[in-house]
């Protein structure tokens, strides 16, 4: 089977997020740190137990996004893809679902691919659009949210079970090739190893500017970036810790939630 | 012409989901400053009684499309069907809720139509003269209003976001408009073979005891190992009818089991007291217990979106302040002892 698998660099979950002074996207402040999109270390894990399983697997690894993003290439090749896509978007901007999507699938596109695997959604813009749209600009099916696959015995289809409301799954059948959007807790993503690391770092990443492919019309515009309004009028504990423990004691017991 | 709002209505075992009259309120918002028709799509293979039921309830035009294999969802024939019937009927606003289903097909069915997507919608609202619709970004610390010139546009709308309509009509009822919408029905009879229905598994956390708690303490990835979800079960013992729960990726971890997962794809709670230590707030775990009674939020980071939704909000380290609360617990309840000791001892 050949499989790939988009990766997307975000930033680290607990690091700070402001909005550029332009309030058209963010701006990452010095002391940000990157990462893999986590969503995208299942996907990452789930093609390589494939080729663990099906002998022949070539599992590659596809991004967008800016130079710094290599290096979550880098991380996809050192937990054991064999190759990878860089598709270099030099813009700073916001870039919606969409474009990202049409790119990717103008780069699959005729490459033999029987899957491709992305995460259920990314950290930091949470679309969960990028994997459906792939499929939808190929052509192919798309099952989100997958919990477990198994590609059948003839490799024309691939057993998947879906995560609905409330946990249940739905189990489908569906045929190859197709796109698979991965739910987390399908596996338990594998750190690199050191001698992986090291040896990542000798591949050769092919990049392809984003300029290559048909210019298209993103469609949507980002009007402006805001921090949220609390939707409950909540109260700000202050004080020592000594001073908040008390402080929730004595509302829990004038609500009688404590006594 | 005004702009048209189609609206897909959500629908399970006959009854009309609820995110289904949340999008009515959506739609509602929009036609506020498009003024325009809105129509209600429903698939499936039996949609007679749900179509029936929206129809009384919102008094809007209900197409029922009776599709004879769509007994379950099933992304295939979904995106089939409904790219078929608005390549025929083209709409200016296509509202989908932001569901397991929804979040499948709407992406797709965008880009069918040749127009634009915007996911996990929270509101609408007109800003420098444009429509814009507002979602969340990095786990709800920011917001973002989007807007299109493209057509049409696809939404999908984060359950629980909007305060779901209901009729003014009081006249017929609590739950009845005086005028019943008109009800077109059609039968789709098509197949796909990419996807293939196989059955449907139940869900990990049925049979749960956590939505019969008065008092729930939750831990998430803040707890940062499973031996500190201890802090947590100290916790709770301080309540009467308490129960531990957990955020999705402490039940990934294997930290926790799923049956104790708060969330949309875990047990929707409402008890007394929800307490929440080291969760961020994302949206699919807030819907999970937003209906809590009262809401204590402890996390070290002041941004963290649980704080919007909190009742109490504190700023604190989890594993320092919890065995501190618990120690300031038992002092108090030690000197109200003495005190009925004494008082005891007094009456003697
Ligand atoms: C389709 C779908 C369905 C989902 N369903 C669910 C669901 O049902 N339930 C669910 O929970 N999630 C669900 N999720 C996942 C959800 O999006 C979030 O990823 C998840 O809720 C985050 O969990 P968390 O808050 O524990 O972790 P994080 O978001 O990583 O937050 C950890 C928090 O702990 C704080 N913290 C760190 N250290 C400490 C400390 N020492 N003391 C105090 N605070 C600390 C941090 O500041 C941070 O806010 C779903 C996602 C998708 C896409
Ligand atoms: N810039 C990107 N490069 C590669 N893959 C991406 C990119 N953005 C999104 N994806 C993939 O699409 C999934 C869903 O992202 P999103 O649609 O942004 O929520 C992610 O989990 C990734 O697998």
């Amino acid at each position: 089977m050949k499989i790939l698998v988009c990766v997307k660099q975000v930033m680290e979950g607990e690091s700070p997020v402001r909005v550029h002074d332009s309030g058209k996207w963010i701006n990452p402040c010095a002391s940000a740190r990157f990462e893999m999109n986590p969503f995208d270390t299942y996907a990452v894990e789930e093609a390589l137990q494939i080729r663990e399983n099906v002998p022949g697997t070539l599992v590659h690894a596809v991004t967008v996004g800016p130079e710094s993003s290599r290096d979550t290439l880098r991380r996809a090749l050192g937990m054991g893809a064999d190759e990878a896509v860089h598709i270099l978007d030099t813009g700073t901007g916001y870039r919606p679902p969409f474009l990202t999507a049409s790119w990717i699938a103008a780069y699959a596109g005729g490459k033999g691919y029987d899957l491709i695997l992305t995460g259920i959604m990314s950290a930091d813009e949470m679309n969960g659009q990028t994997g459906p749209m792939i499929a939808q600009s190929l052509s192919i099916p798309c099952a989100s949210a997958v919990l477990y696959e198994k590609p059948g015995p003839d490799r024309t289809h691939i057993s998947i079970e879906r995560e609905i409301e409330g946990g249940a799954r739905d189990m489908f059948e569906v045929k190859l090739p197709c796109v698979l959007t991965l739910q987390t807790g399908i596996n338990a993503p594998r750190y690199p190893s050191l001698s992986m690391v090291l040896r990542a770092r000798k591949k050769e990443i092919t990049v392809i500017p984003a300029g290559v492919f048909v210019d298209q019309e993103p469609g949507l515009r980002l009007h402006s970036l805001y921090s949220p309004q609390k939707q409950r009028k909540g109260i700000l504990l202050k004080g020592t810790m000594e001073e908040k423990a008390k402080q929730l004691m004595d509302i829990l017991a004038q609500k009688a939630l404590l006594t | 012409m005004g702009k048209k709002t189609a609206i897909i209505a959500e629908h399970h075992n006959g009854e009309i989901s609820t995110v289904t009259y949340e999008l009515l309120a959506l739609a509602k918002g929009i036609q506020e400053s498009e003024a325009g028709d809105i129509c209600f799509f429903i698939l499936g293979a039996d949609t007679e009684k749900p179509a029936q039921t929206l129809s009384t309830r919102t008094g809007e035009p209900v197409h029922a499309v009776c599709i004879p294999g769509l007994a379950q969802y099933n992304g295939a024939l979904y995106k089939k069907a409904l790219s078929a019937l608005f390549s025929r009927t083209p709409f200016d606003y296509i509202l989908a809720p932001h569901s397991s289903s929804g979040m499948d097909y709407a992406p797709a069915l965008s880009m069918a139509l040749g127009g634009s997507c915007i996911t996990g919608v929270k509101d609408v609202v007109r800003t420098d003269g444009a429509l814009c619709f507002v979602r969340s970004l990095f786990g709800g610390k920011l917001s973002a209003k989007l807007t299109t010139d493209t057509g049409p546009l696809v939404l999908t709308l984060q359950p629980g976001a909007l305060k779901a309509f209901s009729p003014e009509g009081k006249s017929q009822g609590p739950n009845q408009v005086s005028n019943q919408g008109t009800i077109e029905r059609s039968v789709l009879d098509i197949t796909d073979d990419n996807m293939v229905y196989a059955g449907t598994k139940a869900s990990p956390s049925e049979g749960s005891d956590l939505a019969r708690a008065d008092v729930i303490v939750s831990g998430g990835r803040g707890i940062r190992d499973a031996q500190n979800y201890n802090h947590i079960e100290m916790l709770a013992r301080l309540f009467p009818r308490s129960a531990t729960g957990g955020s999705r990726p402490i039940c990934d971890y294997k930290w926790i089991p799923y049956s104790k997962q708060v969330g949309i794809t875990g047990t929707t709670v409402s008890p007394k007291l929800y307490i929440a230590c080291g969760i961020s707030g994302a949206p699919q775990h807030v819907e999970g217990m937003k209906n809590a009674g009262f809401i204590v939020a402890v996390n070290t980071d002041p941004d963290a979106p649980v704080f919007q939704i909190a009742d109490v909000c504190i700023v604190e380290d989890l594993m320092e302040f919890i065995p501190f609360f618990i120690e300031t617990f038992k002092q108090k309840r030690r000197k109200k002892d003495e005190r009925n000791d004494l008082g005891e001892s007094f009456l003697a």
